[in-house]
């Protein structure tokens, strides 16, 4: 399958990163295109202009703030996995990423993609003959959702690995235009539809993520996927607890894989100042099923991706509580 | 858009003009020149393109050729050449990393870089590291070795040349993986030519009536050179002389989604898709039909006229009293087994090459067939071409493992277009219509009941089967046979009755799959054989041993067993697995399951009655004392080339090095049925055997002349034709083959061999399926862990031993038994089609879940030597009987390690978590049961 004609910018700087921006409205940014190549060659996307980001500097560095650390979007995940600031400050990033695809996607793809990953379906994540033999879809083309065709909106999964341990950690991001940058909670950059779950506006750029240091909080990233590598994520569940003695002094739970965002779980509150036994890990249990909406998005069926969810979620709580 | 894109290549500085969407792949591929990076799927799915790019791992069908700007692009033309290879390429040829060769260059790379950053990797790091690349052949085992071993030595050692003084019996590596470890071996997709660029019109409909195909618009496109639809071939292909209902293209009816409709042969890719979207199709819709049940429905529509219920054979068989059986058992236990469809998932994409020239009517096909002859014969009806015309040549093939034991749409209209195009077209398929060809294992939906005695003998098996077949019948005739016929050969069964029905759908057409018809049967044989041996409180080892057969024997549908070394296999992997002391000790999650298995050493009576010999092998030998051996079969990466050389140089004790094989092209080679039903070794090696007496003979008449010795005296051996116990009186090699020639110049012989007729199959209807001359025998043992929480199971080793008669290579049958052991274990876990509404929801690597290196196990091979009479040099079949041992003792582990059979293929996690429900949901309503009675009370 090949790909569709386009023109290739190659900003060496911010500034022409949003110059491009203006000037070619309708360009996609491209990092490592371990996702995005993938698409455009099977036809999902005909941009007229790639905007590449791998030139741009700033967007490389990792750095240590003094209550932050903070991370470029153009990070590749294989950087991730290595960095000793990383290893320190968010070793679950570096567990997270480990986790995703193979040793040469890792090698290209970045952060700043991973989180902007696009969404996935047994619908759209096909050939442009099989996406016109079954009429469209929604997300794309189509008027129509296979997944829930009585509903009006995409059902598309979210299937970024780093986005759930970035928010558990309470991490925020840095949107920017010619106009300037702003930092903004990790999750808005997120809202829940297929067809449009990133709120980046036009123009703008996500240049990268800062991740609150000592917050006392461990983290722990676990991944359920039929092989050891390759496969997205069929549910990946953060969690992050903070234990005081015999009490929990703060959770945080993040799921990725089973709604058109990654989720982060609310309700968690009630849970926090109690000690964490069977009851509380049920409670846990139920908390996960109840929130995340799974949907016939991938070939292993929606129900049995909201248990695995949940079982992930209850063994990371309690393998944390323990550490 | 284009840019000047200045990088260094393979230590090379080089400039090119390049467009802005050139990929990596295609600028290595088509302006570099350099084919050894290969593409084996639609995008990021296989890793069989990984180059390094600044030393590290990157797919280049992913990577944007203007993005390499001022970079290091290292290939793996640039490690090492064919005569010095680089010390991971030659640890990949000496621990056989390599078998079809396709993942290869990728596999190689990707270990390249682990081993600059990590020289001393161990096993998990290894299998991490590779874990994106994926290989279809060897289970990985023997990469991570080769890995391990390319880490662990710093100078490896030289490649032996010639060998040892036998031929047979030694770990020779494969005689072509210097091509396959540098790059060099060219596949179809590989090899040079101007060549215009074919592609297909898919159907988007699965079961219609056509109105019309209007291909004007297209036609009138500049650059399009011919256009085809069904309407220009009015014949149909296939593969039994009575079921050859399948056309290249689709004609007056569109039976599944993705069916060919029409074709086009244009300059280039972009216009030949273009001219695609300006063909029209008109069709009138058919209800269609995704599953047997529906297919079978009292008001559906005939796929074919000639079967108005849309069954292609059903099958009634009965052998020995089964009612009596059951009545005489102590134990009768039915149970139902669903087994999703598969398929084979080899790494190299389809394609052909096609060359027409109009002045002489000839048509030269390269082509990725296991069954040359086949193609050829298929050709000539289809294109209404004199046989004569046409020249097959098989370059190398990246895997086949059935997919290929038949003729493939494409490959005939390859054939069409050329000739429409009165030049020469290239049909490279995409991963995505490699697995619309498809050809795999059906969905199989198998109802079994046995009878057993207290002691475990078995008194009567009563087995039916449906298989979903797809919309053409292809092998369909033979694989529900197989089904049928493998129920015998393994076990003593007193009383055999089997029902099968093929079914066809609107579903792409199924075909034969390694363990051809056998595999799904014997799952769930072997699972209700562990199932009642529980109840009876008996050993699952136990109850095999009870129903052994006793060699030589004939069984009831005819097949005759003259070797049989289950009884070994059994007691080896007993052994090497702890059983005794393992089983009911293991943790809780963790399971011990084990199961048997056989397959056929060829089928015994080839499709096509010709009356022609089964195997015809000739050998050339000349003035340079090189010997070529010209032979049809086709090596698809599972090494039948070396295993013929093996054989040629033991007969003449020669060096392995002298023999030179010429494989699969029609002007030169003998005709061969093909590589299919573990036939080659076999037949086409007895046939070496004869062709290599003759040789020796005529060598050994010459010596004797000059020797002035009695012919009968002579023995050839490590180079040398003495005269036996006179040490001191011999003639070299080369001086035999001077004597030899001085008679008459170069010499020619050829041996054949031909099945004999009481090993054709019983006297029954479709008797000849399961016929065959030796059957292999493989036990095996699996422990797995399962995670209660997310419901996956993981494999944590495999014990197995095999009965492949004299092992002629150990290191390829530890190989093939490998791949066999790794693909049951695809199968059982995770492998499986799935279609909505016809249109498959597999058709990527990423969708269809082929094993990475990373939840691969390790796989532990026991050689039994059970020699067969019959065989080259008492060799059987090595590389299909160990699939189908595999899928029932994993079910039997999972069983062992959770409390709870599943009876559904693949065991899914998704599959096992509900399992626990169902079970939670049961004792629930026990537990409801028991209080309401207890009330009552």
């Amino acid at each position: 399958m090949r790909l569709p004609g386009f023109q290739l910018v190659r900003p060496a700087n911010l500034a022409e990163v949003f110059a491009a921006r203006r000037t070619y409205p309708g360009a996609r940014l491209l990092a490592g295109g371990t996702d995005l190549v993938v698409n455009l060659r099977h036809g999902l996307g005909e941009p007229a202009v790639l905007i590449d980001l791998t030139a741009v500097p700033d967007l490389r560095d990792v750095a240590l703030e003094p209550s932050s650390l903070r991370i470029g979007a153009a990070v590749t995940l294989e950087r991730l996995t290595s960095d000793s600031l990383i290893a320190v400050h968010a070793p679950a990033l570096a567990d997270a990423a480990r986790k995703i695809a193979g040793s040469a996607h890792r090698t290209v793809a970045t952060l700043g993609g991973n989180l902007c990953l696009d969404t996935r379906c047994l619908y759209y994540n096909q050939s442009a003959w099989w996406r016109q033999s079954n009429g469209f879809c929604l997300k794309y083309r189509g008027d129509r959702c296979h997944v829930a065709p009585e509903g009006n909106r995409c059902r598309a999964a979210y299937s970024g690995d780093t986005a759930p341990v970035l928010l558990a950690l309470g991490a925020t991001a840095e949107l920017a235009d010619a106009t300037g940058s702003r930092w903004v909670d990790l999750q808005s950059l997120f809202q829940e539809d297929g067809a449009a779950h990133l709120r980046l506006g036009d123009g703008q750029v996500l240049l990268g993520v800062r991740v609150p240091r000592s917050s006392g909080l461990v983290v722990g990233y676990e991944k359920a996927r039929l092989r050891g590598a390759i496969d997205f994520p069929l549910a990946g569940v953060a969690v992050a607890l903070r234990r005081e003695n015999d009490r929990l002094a703060d959770l945080r739970i993040a799921v990725t894989g089973t709604n058109s965002q990654p989720v982060l779980l609310k309700e968690c509150e009630p849970l926090v100042g109690r000690p964490l036994d069977a009851a509380l890990l049920q409670q846990v249990d139920k908390l996960v099923q109840r929130q995340v909406k799974p949907m016939r998005t991938t070939l292993t069926p929606a129900h049995g991706r909201r248990r695995m969810a949940a079982a992930l979620a209850v063994r990371l709580a309690r393998r944390l509580w323990g550490e | 858009m284009s840019v000047i894109l200045s990088l260094t290549l393979n230590g090379r500085s080089r400039t090119d003009w390049v467009a802005d969407n050139l990929l990596l792949i295609d600028y290595l591929r088509d302006v570099a020149g350099l084919k050894g990076t290969k593409c084996g799927c639609d995008g990021g799915e296989c890793g069989a393109c990984t180059v390094l790019i600044d030393g590290e791992p990157q797919h280049a069908c992913l990577t944007l050729a203007a993005r390499c700007e001022g970079r290091q692009v290292e290939t793996i033309e640039g490690l090492g050449q064919p005569g010095r290879l680089s010390p991971l390429q030659q640890a990949f040829r000496d621990k056989l990393g390599v078998q079809c060769g396709f993942c290869t260059p990728g596999m190689i790379m990707a270990a390249e870089a682990l081993l600059r950053r990590n020289s001393q990797p161990d096993e998990a790091e290894i299998r991490a590291a590779l874990s994106g690349n994926l290989c279809r052949c060897t289970g990985y085992v023997k990469i991570v070795e080769a890995v391990q071993e390319a880490s662990t030595q710093g100078a490896p050692e030289p490649p032996s040349l010639g060998g040892p003084v036998h031929a047979v019996g030694h770990r020779v590596p494969l005689i072509d993986t210097e091509e396959k470890v540098t790059g060099q071996a060219a596949f179809t997709a590989d090899l040079p030519a101007h060549a215009l660029v074919g592609r297909m019109l898919r159907s988007p409909y699965p079961h219609a009536e056509i109105l019309e195909v209007d291909v004007s618009a297209a036609r009138a496109l500049p650059g399009v050179v011919a256009v085809i639809t069904g309407e220009d071939c009015a014949q149909t292909f296939g593969v039994l002389p009575i079921t050859m209902n399948e056309p290249p293209m689709a004609r007056e009816r569109i039976r599944y989604r993705g069916e060919p409709v029409a074709a086009v042969a244009a300059v280039d890719a972009s216009t030949a898709e273009q001219a695609l979207q300006l063909i029209r199709l008109t069709v009138r819709e058919l209800p269609a039909y995704f599953t047997p049940d529906t297919a079978c429905g009292p008001e559906a529509v005939a796929l074919h006229e000639k079967y108005p219920d849309n069954v292609l054979r059903a099958v009634h068989d009965e052998f020995g009293d089964v009612a009596a059986g059951f009545a005489q058992a102590a134990l009768v236990r039915e149970e139902r087994y669903e087994c999703a469809e598969v398929v084979h998932g080899q790494m190299e994409p389809h394609a052909t090459l096609a060359e027409y020239d109009a002045n002489r009517e000839r048509l030269t096909i390269w082509s990725v067939s296991q069954v040359p002859y086949y193609l050829h014969m298929m050709l000539a009806r289809c294109l209404g071409l004199d046989e004569s015309r046409i020249r097959i040549i098989k370059p190398f093939i990246g895997g086949g493992f059935g997919a290929r034991v038949e003729v493939l749409n494409f490959e005939i209209v390859t054939a069409l277009l050329a000739r429409a195009a009165g030049g020469t077209v290239r049909m490279n398929l995409t991963r995505e219509e490699t697995f619309l060809t498809h050809r795999g294992r059906p969905q199989t939906d198998v109802r079994l009941k046995l009878g057993m005695s207290a002691e475990g003998r078995l008194t009567a098996a009563e087995c039916e089967v449906v298989q979903r077949g797809g919309a053409y019948a292809g092998y369909g005739v033979v694989t529900i046979l197989y089904a049928g016929a493998l129920l015998h050969g393994l076990y003593d069964i007193p009383a055999v009755k089997y029902d099968g029905y093929r079914v066809y759908t609107n579903t792409p057409p199924c075909g034969a799959m390694r363990g051809h018809g056998s595999v799904d049967v014997r799952h769930a044989f072997e699972c209700l054989l562990d199932t009642m041996a529980g109840e009876l409180g008996l050993d699952p080892f136990a109850v095999r041993r009870a129903n052994l057969l006793v060699a030589p024997v004939q069984t009831m549908n005819g097949i005759i067993v003259n070797s049989y070394g289950l009884s070994q296999c059994l007691d080896r992997v007993q052994e090497a697995s702890g059983w005794r002391a393992k089983k009911g000790r293991l943790p809780a999650g963790r399971g011990l399951g084990m199961a048997c298995s056989h397959y056929v050493s060829g089928s015994g009576k080839p499709i096509h009655r010709t009356g022609e010999p089964h195997a015809v092998v000739e050998l050339r030998l000349d003035f340079d004392g090189g010997i070529t051996l010209l032979t049809g079969a086709a090596d698809i990466g599972q090494g039948s080339s070396t295993v013929l050389a093996q054989i040629a140089a033991e007969v003449l004790g020669v060096d392995l090095g002298r023999i030179r094989v010429i494989a699969a092209d029609s002007a030169l080679t003998p005709k061969d049925n093909g590589s299919y039903s573990s036939r080659v070794t076999f037949m086409v090696g007895n046939a070496a055997i004869e062709a290599a007496r003759g040789l020796r003979e005529i060598l050994v008449r010459a010596a004797a002349s000059r020797l002035d010795a009695d012919p009968a005296q002579i023995e050839c051996l490590g180079e040398r034709l003495t005269v036996t116990g006179r040490e001191d009186v011999a003639l070299t090699f080369r001086e035999a083959v001077a004597a030899a020639l001085a008679d008459g110049g170069s010499i020619t012989t050829k041996g054949t061999f031909t099945v004999p007729l009481e090993y054709q199959g019983g006297r029954h209807r479709g008797g000849a399926v399961g016929s065959t001359m030796a059957m292999s025998y493989s036990a095996q043992v699996t422990e797995v862990d399962v995670d209660v929480d997310t419901g996956l199971v993981r494999v944590r080793k495999v014990w197995v031993a095999h009965d492949c008669g004299r092992a002629l290579n150990p290191l390829a049958v530890e190989g093939q038994v490998q791949g066999a052991v790794w693909m049951g274990m695809g199968q059982a876990l995770g492998e499986e089609t799935r279609y909505d509404q016809g249109l498959p929801l597999h058709a990527s690597l990423l969708a269809y879940r082929v094993p990475t290196a990373v939840e691969s196990p390790p796989i532990e091979v026991h050689i039994v030597e059970c020699l067969d009479p019959n065989g080259p040099f008492g060799a059987k079949e090595a590389s299909e009987g160990s699939l189908a041992g595999f899928l029932p003792a994993l079910t039997n582990a999972v069983a062992d390690a959770i409390g709870l059979r599943l009876t559904e293929l693949p065991i899914t996690p998704d599959r096992i978590l509900e399992a626990f429900t169902r079970r939670q949901r049961e004792l629930r309503q026990r537990e409801l049961q028991g209080t309401a009675r207890g009330a009552a009370s």
